[in-house]
């Protein structure tokens, strides 16, 4: 092993459910290093446990059992408001069914992360209007999510995960609702990004294309990586 | 009812009793019966270092309340009503200070912790009733409380404890949602901005709402009415020619928003236009009393003749604070004329300085005072007695008498009339005391106002009053004036120790009519306790339109917290919204009650005389009273705004994510 630890350990991660009496073990166990800077296809069938395991790296969920370790430290171990600052300050995450706020604007909806970390307005509103601009979305700013097509709002989405310049990007499959054009200009984006900014990403997807062009891809099948 | 938000993990090492397991090692497997998150260890339930905090607090509030009570009025010598708000208002401090600092130091929102020392409190004053005996003797505050019977003990000191115990989670609430990040953050920036999108309050829509609570709802439901109608021609007419229209439809969540607004307005109304209706009532009351007895008097000790009233008199016109002061005899008899006959309070005034201390001078109906001290001048009647006894050969001769108008409508006499005045204790007779009977002339009718004083009162001048009485030149006491009423008690005061103490003592107006004004405040506090409940109600409106904007939101939340926002801050949100709800609807409906308040003042609304003895319904307008009805509105809404904000906090970002 090298001396500086992984940016992301996870060990033995599992997590099971409890449906009425019936268990229902989502995750059995995954052992998985990602290294600064990588970009990571996650593959499987739909229930394999890509949402819940993306889920559990971003801190939404705790596991059953098993560590998550960033840099060395098992997240979990922390308060959930330490764990909240973890995620405003290292993950930005990308949803499938964007989740845009409906009653703010590009703009405002991309600032709320700074917002939350209570970073200045005036300068919540220059970063957000920057990192707009990244996306491509520069003529975009006070239109609602209502107003935009689905390409732009997941671009606003986008744009809202990195507005903090967070260390760790989690894609929940960013394209799964758009037509294939629009998907591919989302997807070279996303690598683009990764490229430049050299922000680590995790991007689970069902797009064979986007996934053969990533260096890695790990498949998840039954709670278990192949 | 109000469950507790997941403070910090594991991170509370100093709760007691029921504390958190420890951390559990993350690779042992999870006990089968958990659900998500097992093996991961839960925050505290109870925090025992909170609990005993908070129990200071609560007992310490109640405690302080009558100890800041007596300081402020007897050694700071504030007025009453000034002293009572401040010391409440320090007592609330107090107990709100407490739980601020048990909310720091455990980081949670102590609501059990509040809950059990609200217990143990019921149990305290449980002990106390039964040993009741025993404690008695100890507090002074009890023994007036005790006064008034055990009911009323009990309801106070349950009261007391329910208001301290509210202050102390108003305080530890507060307190958590600034600090139970782990630092101090007491910023609203974003989250008012997300309240704000959540209620979608406009301009238009409230003012309408406004609109539509003033004009009683009726009016304002008629135009709706018509409103919509127009809306569905319209709409209609669009759909026929084939063109578009789009129809402006409320959300649900804005629907309920505005009745909670329009409860709380109409609770708020209703609570500040009925205090201040009885504000008016007890102040014309009060002017009345005042405006026929004193403001105060110097009376001696026991049988002790007052003989020297002269030179007394010009050493409290000296004490500073004192504007006036007569000497007055007083006595108790029997008035008759004819065949009517009725008991009566007689006091001899002196006429030339009566005038400084009560209203009697301006009082006078028919006839004049000064008649008292010229007999002669009175008028005789002119009309043939039906009733009245004829006036007799010398009546001219006869001494006068005032009395008030309803004592003079039962002797069925008017001015120049004859009147009986018979006291029990005349001279001695073979039989023994046999009673006096004199005849005078009636000089004044006078009306105060006050049915009281109207149909008991008569006056005679001092010198006839001694010599009926044959007290010799003794007086009663000295019945004072003071430039500030509401400082009567302190300026009294003074004046007895100017005096040097024994054998004058002084008596304030307050005391010599304590059982009136304080029925009176006690039928004030039970309207407000009543007319609170409305507001209550109207919290709970604020309540489930908060759970229904939560449910609502739950994605939403689901977001901001994917997105870093903290438990507090989510609460924040949430607390906001009520707070802007009950905001909206405490100034709508102080803005209606004074606006009602001036109407009736204004307009006024005439009541029946002869039952009411006020011609108008008297309104006060008590600035202080407006203020308290819209701290205690807001505190309530605030109240109920911490359950549905912890639900919304507690929600686990994942399950708002999955749900599509």
């Amino acid at each position: 092993m090298a001396s500086a630890p992984p940016f992301i350990r996870i060990e033995g991660l599992g997590k099971t459910y409890l449906m009425g009496d019936r268990r229902l073990e989502v995750l059995r166990g995954i052992d998985l290093e990602i290294a600064r800077g990588e970009f990571v296809a996650l593959t499987g069938p739909s229930g394999a446990g890509k949402s819940t395991f993306l889920h559990l790296l971003g801190t939404l969920d705790l596991p059953t059992r098993g560590r998550v370790l960033f840099d060395g430290e098992d997240v979990f171990e922390r308060g959930e408001e330490e764990l909240a600052d973890f995620r405003n300050a290292t993950v930005g995450f990308v949803f499938q069914s964007h989740h845009l706020l409906p009653e703010f604007t590009a703009l405002e909806n991309v600032m709320m992360p700074a917002l939350i970390r209570r970073v200045a307005r005036a300068e919540a509103r220059r970063r957000a209007a920057e990192v707009l601009g990244l996306v491509g979305l520069s003529d975009r700013l006070d239109h609602r999510p209502g107003e935009l097509s689905g390409g732009e709002q997941q671009r606003v989405a986008l744009a809202r995960a990195l507005c903090l310049e967070p260390r760790l990007l989690l894609a929940d499959e960013p394209t799964g609702n758009l037509d294939p054009a629009t998907a591919e200009g989302i997807h070279a984006l996303l690598g683009e990004l990764n490229a430049r900014l050299g922000i680590t990403a995790v991007v689970v997807t069902h797009n064979e294309r986007l996934a053969a062009s990533l260096p890695r891809r790990l498949r998840l099948s039954r709670g278990r990586l192949e | 009812m109000i469950g507790r938000p997941e403070g910090e993990r594991g991170g509370d090492e100093g709760a007691g009793p029921g504390s958190a397991p420890p951390p559990a090692s993350t690779d042992a497997p999870p006990p089968a019966s958990r659900d998500e998150g097992a093996g991961h260890p839960a925050p505290p339930v109870f925090s025992l270092r909170a609990f005993v905090l908070v129990t200071l607090g609560l007992f310490g509030g109640v405690a302080a309340a009558p100890v800041a009570e007596i300081f402020f009025a007897d050694r700071l010598g504030l007025p009453d009503a000034a002293a009572t708000g401040l010391a409440a208002v320090a007592a609330f401090v107090l107990s709100a200070l407490l739980g601020a600092v048990a909310a720091w130091a455990a980081r949670r929102l102590c609501f059990y912790e509040i809950a059990a020392a609200s217990l143990l409190w019921s149990a305290a004053v449980a002990g106390t009733v039964a040993f009741l005996p025993g404690m008695r003797a100890g507090s002074a505050a009890l023994q007036s409380l005790e006064a008034q019977g055990t009911l009323v003990l009990v309801l106070g000191l349950l009261g007391a404890g329910f208001l301290s115990a509210t202050a102390g989670f108003v305080g530890a609430t507060l307190a958590y949602l600034a600090v139970g990040t782990g630092r101090f953050d007491p910023s609203l920036s974003y989250e008012l901005f997300v309240a704000r999108s959540h209620l979608k309050l406009d301009a238009r829509t409230l003012v309408s709402l406004f609109g539509l609570v003033v004009t009683g709802l009726l009016p304002g439901l008629l135009a709706l009415l018509v409103w919509s109608h127009v809306r569905d021609v319209r709409e209609r007419r669009a759909y026929r020619r084939g063109e578009l229209y789009r129809r402006a439809r409320m959300p649900a969540t804005l629907l309920m928003t505005l009745i909670s607004i329009a409860g709380v307005a109409l609770g708020v109304w209703a609570l500040t236009v009925v205090l201040s209706v009885m504000s008016g009532f007890e102040a014309d009351l009060k002017r009345k009393i005042l405006g026929q007895t004193a403001h105060g008097m110097v009376l001696t000790y026991g049988q002790d003749d007052f003989t020297e009233w002269r030179s007394v008199r010009e050493r409290v016109l000296a004490v500073p604070g004192v504007a006036g002061a007569t000497p007055f005899l007083y006595n108790e008899v029997m008035l008759s004329s004819g065949q009517n006959l009725t008991g009566a309070i007689l006091k001899g005034v002196d006429t030339a300085t009566v005038g400084t201390v009560i209203d009697l001078p301006r009082n006078i109906e028919e006839g004049k005072l000064e008649w008292l001290e010229r007999p002669a001048e009175i008028p005789l009647p002119a009309r043939g007695a039906d009733g009245a006894e004829p006036p007799a050969p010398g009546a001219r001769a006869l001494p006068g008498v005032v009395v008030g108008r309803e004592l003079a409508r039962q002797l069925r006499v008017f001015v120049g009339d004859q009147v009986n005045v018979v006291s029990p204790f005349g001279d001695l007779g073979p039989a023994g005391p046999q009673p006096k009977s004199r005849p005078f002339r009636v000089a004044a009718i006078f009306f105060s106002g006050m049915f009281e004083y109207d149909s008991k009162f008569a006056y005679l001048s001092l010198a006839e009053a001694q010599r009926f009485f044959a007290t010799g030149d003794t007086v009663t006491g000295l019945e004072l004036k003071v430039d500030d009423v509401d400082a009567a008690r302190s300026v009294v005061g003074r004046v007895a120790f100017e005096l040097g103490g024994w054998p004058f003592r002084g008596k304030d107006w307050g005391e010599l009519n304590r059982s009136l004004f304080s029925a009176l405040q006690m039928e004030k506090v039970v309207m407000a306790v009543i007319l609170g409940f409305i507001v209550l109600v109207a919290s709970f409106l604020i309540l489930a339109t908060l759970v229904m904007l939560v449910l609502e939101k739950t994605r939403e939340i689901a977001v901001l917290k994917s997105m870093g926002a903290g438990v507090p801050s989510v609460m924040k949100v949430f607390v906001l919204e009520g707070l802007i709800i009950g905001a909206v609807g405490t100034a709508f409906g102080l803005i209606l009650g004074l606006g009602s308040c001036v109407l009736v003042d204004k307009v006024g609304i005439p009541l029946d005389p002869e039952v009411y003895y006020i011609s108008n319904l008297p309104v006060l307008i008590e600035p202080a009273q407006f203020a308290l009805v819209a701290l205690a509105a807001m505190v309530i809404a605030y109240v109920a705004t911490i359950y549905p904000a912890t639900k919304a906090a507690r929600l686990r970002p994942v399950d708002g994510l999955r749900s599509e």
